[in-house]
């Protein structure tokens, strides 16, 4: 019988062949944890007796949900990180204006390959499946790994899926990552990881990998990730040294299911409220009237995601009653994006530029909304309260968040695209 | 440990949230991790004096996705708490690690579980078979046991004593992987 690409990452890591459904402890190569647990797992781990780490050469630390302390607390909590850092001689600490978004910049700066196992705090980690890595997150359990190297896991089950076509002009990978974990669905996609191939992948560039790796956990997979290609290696190529190994499903891999999704079949999408699979065509939501708009996240924070919403926003102003703040989601994106003038068309149009990292997103502790106010943004959920007080919260791409922000109201990106073309 | 429950049914419907419908969410926020604590307002949203109605022993029996949401392990040791079982049709991940972490013992997921029972029965369960009796009815159930190496953690009491445990004996555990990609 044939493995699936999670088998063969965890066979490795467990140091033995294994396959779904069993019940293992596999050694990951690299454990990542933000600013805001850092205190919580020093804290448990030392009502554990534990002083030292299993291994402090494989731990990231990001500072990335609050990197500009807005209170004095934060500004105290920043100093514990640095000191619990050094404490335990944590190997891979990116503090402030260094790395960015901690489910980003370890791709981007060579860090993950393709087949490595990394399992972290924060849910997001199954970012780094856009290079064919498996990200698990734990929540409080990384407190375990850390001390002892690893946590039961049970080795899970796959869903393929097969991409076909590309997508056209006015929709974005986002729109497609949104769109398909509402026609997978929580049943389906339970406990397992979804597995991207087909010939469709080869269209789809960084950003449009992270964006659909970062949407399956919302309804229940535990991971997402791409099968490796030629995409991959030229991407990794001028960031990495040494051999990369594309680890990929055999032939006769067993999956749970195998889907196949027309790119080229999908307009513009939009998450209405309360849930990030409440989705449907963005036409449903025309003429809403907003008065937050954010781009950015570990969704929708990639160089790609800036370029699009530059797309609409090049030459126009976002609308008087609302506030559009845009966050890089690394460092390296937002050097990018001021060489190549995005910063500017952002700044003319009337945004408010952010620190690099999660941005508004990681609970609205920046930016955030006020109460009865309706936020359109590319965050990567829309609970209510997620970006502050309550209110409605929709989730689209880009290009839609960009749209609506010059409109006031939802609008199609289409609609404004058109316009520039004319 | 003892994994032989006898006592009466608790039946209740699909997707009960762990936050809210279980526990109210305020005792997550606050990070109370104590079980007596947290035993006083076990699914007091649904039902104010429910906390007053169980006694040891007793089963709640859930439908399909019991404890969605947020995980938060806040309403599996309210049921630890009183010293409950638990089966349900289904259970999501991260709740699923919950109810394991917080020690309490359980089957999930059990098909048709609250076709098969209801609130007064009189039932009896071994959550380390998974064989499950219902004297009201006189029918016995089948039902798949949580696995050898999870029953471990949860008869240690849940996650802290897992851990102690295997601190304790550390030595012998891989540090590891065979071949590290992790080149820095």
């Amino acid at each position: 019988m044939g493995q699936t690409i999670t088998e063969k990452i965890l066979s490795r890591a467990e140091g033995r062949p294994v396959s779904a459904g069993e019940i293992i402890h596999p050694v990951p190569e690299l454990v990542t944890c933000h600013d805001w647990y850092v205190v919580n797992f020093d804290r448990a781990l030392t009502e554990l007796g534990v002083d030292k780490l299993f291994d402090p050469s494989r731990v990231l630390i990001s500072t990335d949900h609050e990197p500009v302390a807005t209170t004095p607390q934060s500004s105290e909590r920043q100093k514990r990180v640095r000191e619990i850092v050094a404490k335990y001689g944590i190997k891979h600490f990116y503090d402030v204006g260094r790395g960015g978004l901690g489910h980003i910049f370890p791709i981007e700066i060579g860090m993950i390959k393709p087949g490595m196992f990394i399992e972290a705090y924060d849910t997001h980690v199954t970012n780094y499946g856009a290079v064919g890595a498996l990200g698990i997150a734990l929540v409080t359990e990384i407190s375990e790994v850390l001390a002892l190297g690893s946590v039961w896991l049970r080795v899970p089950e796959t869903v393929r899926v097969n991409l076909h076509g590309a997508t056209r002009p006015g929709t974005s990978m986002r729109d497609i990552a949104q769109k398909l974990i509402a026609d997978l669905g929580d049943e389906l996609v339970d406990y397992c990881v979804v597995e991207y191939g087909g010939p469709g992948l080869a269209s789809v560039d960084i950003a449009g990998r992270h964006a659909l790796c970062n949407t399956p956990l919302e309804i229940g997979a535990k991971s997402a990730l791409v099968e490796p290609d030629q995409a991959t290696l030229d991407y990794l190529a001028p960031r990495t040294s040494g051999p990369i190994d594309l680890v990929r499903s055999d032939s006769d891999a067993r999956f749970k299911a195998v889907i196949d999704y027309d790119l080229s079949a999908i307009g513009p999408q939009i998450a209405m409220p309360p849930t990030p699979d409440n989705v449907h065509s963005v036409a449903k939501a025309l003429g809403t009237p907003v008065h937050h708009a954010f781009i950015g996240s570990c969704a929708s924070g990639n160089l790609t995601d800036l370029e699009d919403a530059a797309k609409i926003l090049k030459g126009r102003t976002v609308h008087p009653q609302v506030r559009l703040y845009v966050t890089p989601a690394t460092q390296e994106v937002a050097r990018q994006a001021a060489r190549s003038g995005l910063l500017e068309i952002f700044l003319s149009a009337g945004a408010t530029i952010t620190q690099a990292g999660c941005g508004p997103c990681a609970g609205g502790r920046i930016g955030a909304m006020a109460e009865g106010e309706t936020s359109i943004n590319t965050g990567t959920r829309n609970d209510v309260r997620r970006l502050g007080a309550s209110g409605d919260i929709y989730l689209a791409s880009p290009m839609t968040v960009a749209a609506s922000a010059v409109t006031g109201a939802i609008t199609d990106p289409r609609s404004l695209l058109e316009e520039t073309r004319s | 440990v003892n994994w032989l429950y006898r006592g009466k049914c608790w039946r209740f419907g699909d997707s009960l949230g762990i936050d809210g419908d279980i526990m109210p969410l305020r005792f997550a926020l606050a990070r109370e991790m104590d079980p007596m604590v947290l035993r006083e307002h076990l699914m007091c949203e649904i039902d104010p004096d429910f906390a007053k109605r169980v006694k040891p022993g007793d089963l709640i029996v859930g439908g399909r996705r019991f404890g969605q949401g947020n995980p938060h392990i806040q309403g599996f040791l309210g049921i630890r708490g009183h010293g409950l079982g638990l089966l349900a049709e289904s259970i999501p991940r991260g709740s699923f690690r919950n109810a394991i972490n917080a020690g309490l013992p359980f089957l999930a997921p059990c098909p048709n579980v609250t076709t098969l029972c209801e609130t007064g029965d009189d039932l009896e369960v071994d959550f380390s078979t998974g064989r499950m009796r219902n004297l009201t009815r006189g029918e016995t159930h089948q039902f798949q046991p949580i696995e050898p190496e999870l029953r471990a953690i949860v008869a240690k009491g849940g996650w802290k004593g897992h851990v102690k445990e295997r601190l304790a004996a550390r030595s012998s555990h891989q540090s590891e992987a065979p071949h590290n990609l992790f080149g820095r």
